[in-house]
């Protein structure tokens, strides 16, 4: 096993190709939660019905297997002649994917903070942003946050889609070195052994809060 | 702006071939979810037998499955083991990618849903004289069943939406794979590929609807 | 360019956009100093990465020829085979130099230049499948680059055969690895990319085994269709790389041996 062609300027590679990744994730997961705030409030304002249309709109991201989303976004930018780079079109289709996942996500944390709290607050005369401010976002954000890391996790996991558009992410870094060095296996390993250092702390963490936060206990 | 002109008749004549290969999607789909299920039931039996290397074999599966992407996993089911020289097809590889992932996601969710049923239920129905066969049967398994139902749904339409990744392990008879061989011979992405996603998401809110239904029937009291 | 002229050209392509007249995509690259190229990077020995991972290849030279033709520098911008077209569409690249087969189906979108390259089609075989030609390829799983003139080929003839089993692949380095772990028995390639791979040393038990008996895979350079002016200079570019010989040198650096006819008897264009 330790007998291999592969090189530190190969790790590099992969490293860089980590970055990719992470840059990619980072992006999408920033851009994804702030619409996914809006929506969520949005959404949770203007009640089932009138916000039926931007359901239907986010709906569709949950719907559509992510790699025909990016396919898609991409022949879209292209017929649009935008010239956006693999990068950009990668950012813009994963930030609307992850906002879909995160509208809800938002949308239930408003709705875990009970009423009366949210009414008492304003029958101390605080406004609607004040009320929001000081304690929906703080309540809500316990109850939130679990999913919304699991979301993050699953967004840095989904990008590895983004290979189908050129983008040299930490997978498709992989298999270029697999074409070079023929080792499929022990550079697959390393490539998921990246993936799970990566991924599995924040996952503890995720559950760690759900639990310490967990409104049952 | 749009110098493009759109060749709706020419991918909509398509449209029969893009419908089998839903029916594929599907099919793997239903399958990775059996399998998926089997799986998990086994792992939870594993991660309460007490015996430390069956539920060691059970962490490192959920934990492997939930965290390295989907597309890592199909990848490695054709290529990884390919290396051992174990042959998967196309078709067994994404079946066998997917009901691993399905398994790990699965066996988290049964976990946290035995975890809602406080033990004092248990003990209530032994004292009621059922034996712990009977009591996991009749008190906390249909417990555990509604917890875990909406998650599991869940997890069938991440499930139909993986059937997608296919394509990068030389699967051409599932809806994606059909799709994207007849983008390559056209040139034609964004007709075939819009059709594509509508029909994904037609099977997606079937599923959701289905489920939907089943549940009102199992679960109502 | 210095200041002045930068300036000057920015006034007269101001004047030229004001007016009526527009630039046409030939103009674009003279005047942007850039030429795009994309540029398939898994296809040995057209496109690939040397050991510092940057690319080279056949394609990748004949990119830079033209753009010293145009007097411009040449940006070499790697796409996967599906992602050749959007990035076209898109203005992210402006030619394909990519091996792109100038099928009928694909001339509906692009437009195609004369032939710049030609493949012979050879099979490859992993030595334990018992694969000796085409014809014992009948009943083998084998595969193929998706949407490549071959695998379409290739894809026909197992259905007419009636029996095997056709694989598609998204890159050709996939095929490869596919038929030296044994997934599949035979591959039907370029006899280029089979040479390359089987050379390369980094297959064990993979020979070429014969000839496919497919027609002559003439590969083009691509760009938008309603591009005339851009797609004439390509043809004549074409052209003189041979004539003047260049075209038979490339081969040689990257192939070897006699350069394929880019001719078609008996007809025009």
């Amino acid at each position: 096993m330790l007998d291999t062609a592969l090189t530190w300027n190969d790790l590099l590679f992969l490293g860089q190709g980590a970055a990719m990744t992470l840059a990619v994730t980072a992006v999408s997961v920033a851009a994804g939660t702030i619409m996914g705030i809006i929506f969520g409030v949005i959404r949770f304002q203007a009640g089932p019905i009138w916000s039926m249309p931007l359901m239907f709109f986010l709906d569709i991201f949950r719907s559509v297997p992510l790699l025909i989303q990016l396919v898609l976004g991409n022949a879209l930018q292209s017929i649009a002649k935008l010239g956006w780079p693999p990068f950009t079109t990668s950012c813009v289709v994963l930030s609307l994917y992850t906002a879909a996942y995160c509208t809800e996500i938002v949308r239930g944390g408003i709705a875990s903070v009970p009423v009366t709290t949210r009414r008492a607050g304003r029958s101390l005369g605080m406004t609607w942003g004040q009320d929001m401010r000081y304690i929906v976002a703080p309540l809500a954000t316990r109850v939130s946050l679990p999913a919304w890391i699991g979301l993050t996790l699953g967004v840095m996991k989904d990008s590895a889609l983004v290979l189908w558009l050129g983008l040299i992410e930490l997978l498709r870094a992989s298999q270029i070195l697999v074409t070079r060095l023929q080792e499929p296996l022990f550079i697959l390993l390393i490539c998921g052994a990246i993936y799970f250092i990566i991924s599995f702390p924040i996952a503890r963490l995720g559950g760690y809060l759900e639990r310490r936060w967990s409104p049952h206990d | 702006m749009f110098n493009y002109t759109f060749h709706w008749n020419q991918a909509l004549r398509a449209l029969p071939q893009m419908l089998d290969g839903a029916l594929v999607t599907l099919q793997v789909a239903v399958l990775s979810m059996v399998i998926g299920l089997a799986c998990a039931i086994a792992l939870t039996g594993f991660r309460l037998s007490g015996s430390r290397i069956l539920s060691g074999i059970a962490a490192v599966w959920v934990e492997v499955a939930r965290n390295t992407p989907a597309l890592f996993q199909i990848y490695m089911a054709h290529f990884g083991l390919g290396n051992f020289g174990i042959h998967l097809s196309p078709y067994a590889a994404l079946l066998a990618g997917i009901a691993f992932n399905n398994a790990g996601y699965l066996a988290e969710n049964f976990r946290g849903a035995l975890k809602a049923i406080p033990e004092t239920q248990t003990r209530a129905g032994r004292s009621l004289g059922m034996n712990s066969l009977q009591a996991f049967r009749f008190i906390v398994l249909p417990q555990m069943l509604r917890v875990a139902y909406l998650p599991a749904t869940n997890q069938m339409v991440w499930a139909i939406l993986m059937t997608s990744l296919g394509v990068t392990v030389g699967m051409n008879t599932d809806l994606a794979g059909v799709t994207q061989e007849l983008n390559a011979r056209s040139f034609r992405t964004f007709e075939f590929f819009a059709i594509a996603a509508v029909i994904y998401y037609f099977i997606a809110k079937a599923v959701t609807l289905a489920a939907r239904a089943l549940a009102w029937r199992m679960f109502r009291y | 360019m210095n200041k002045v002229s930068v300036l000057v050209f920015g006034l007269m392509a101001a004047t030229a956009l004001g007016g009526a007249a527009h630039a046409d995509k030939l103009d674009d690259i003279i005047g942007s100093g850039t030429l795009r190229c994309a540029v398939v990077l898994d296809f040995p020995p057209m496109g690939s990465r040397d050991a510092d991972n940057q690319p080279v290849g056949f394609d990748v030279d004949y990119c830079n020829d033209l753009a010293k033709a145009l007097g411009v520098t040449a940006e070499i911008v790697e796409t996967p085979f599906p992602e050749r077209i959007p990035a076209l569409m898109s203005g992210r690249v402006d030619v394909g130099v990519a091996s792109t087969s100038d099928t009928l189906e694909r001339a509906k979108t692009v437009g195609m230049t004369i032939p710049y390259f030609a493949f012979e089609m050879a099979v490859t075989a992993n030595d334990k499948s018992g694969v000796k030609s085409f014809e014992d390829m009948k009943g083998k799983v084998v595969g193929a680059t998706a949407g490549t003139y071959e695998a379409i080929a290739l894809e026909e003839q197992v259905k007419a055969w009636g029996e095997g089993e056709f694989r598609p692949y998204q890159t050709q380095a996939d095929v490869f690895l596919a038929l030296s772990q044994g997934q599949i028995d035979a591959t039907v390639s370029t006899s280029t990319v089979a040479q390359a791979n089987v050379k390369s040393g980094n297959f064990t038990g993979l020979s070429v085994v014969g000839k496919a008996p497919f027609d002559t895979d003439y590969v083009a350079l691509f760009t938008n269709r309603e591009e005339y002016g851009l797609i004439n200079y390509l043809n004549l570019f074409i052209n003189q790389q041979v004539r003047t010989g260049r075209y038979a040198e490339l081969y040689e650096k990257w192939v070897g041996g006699e350069a394929p006819d880019l001719t078609v008897g008996g007809v025009y264009r």
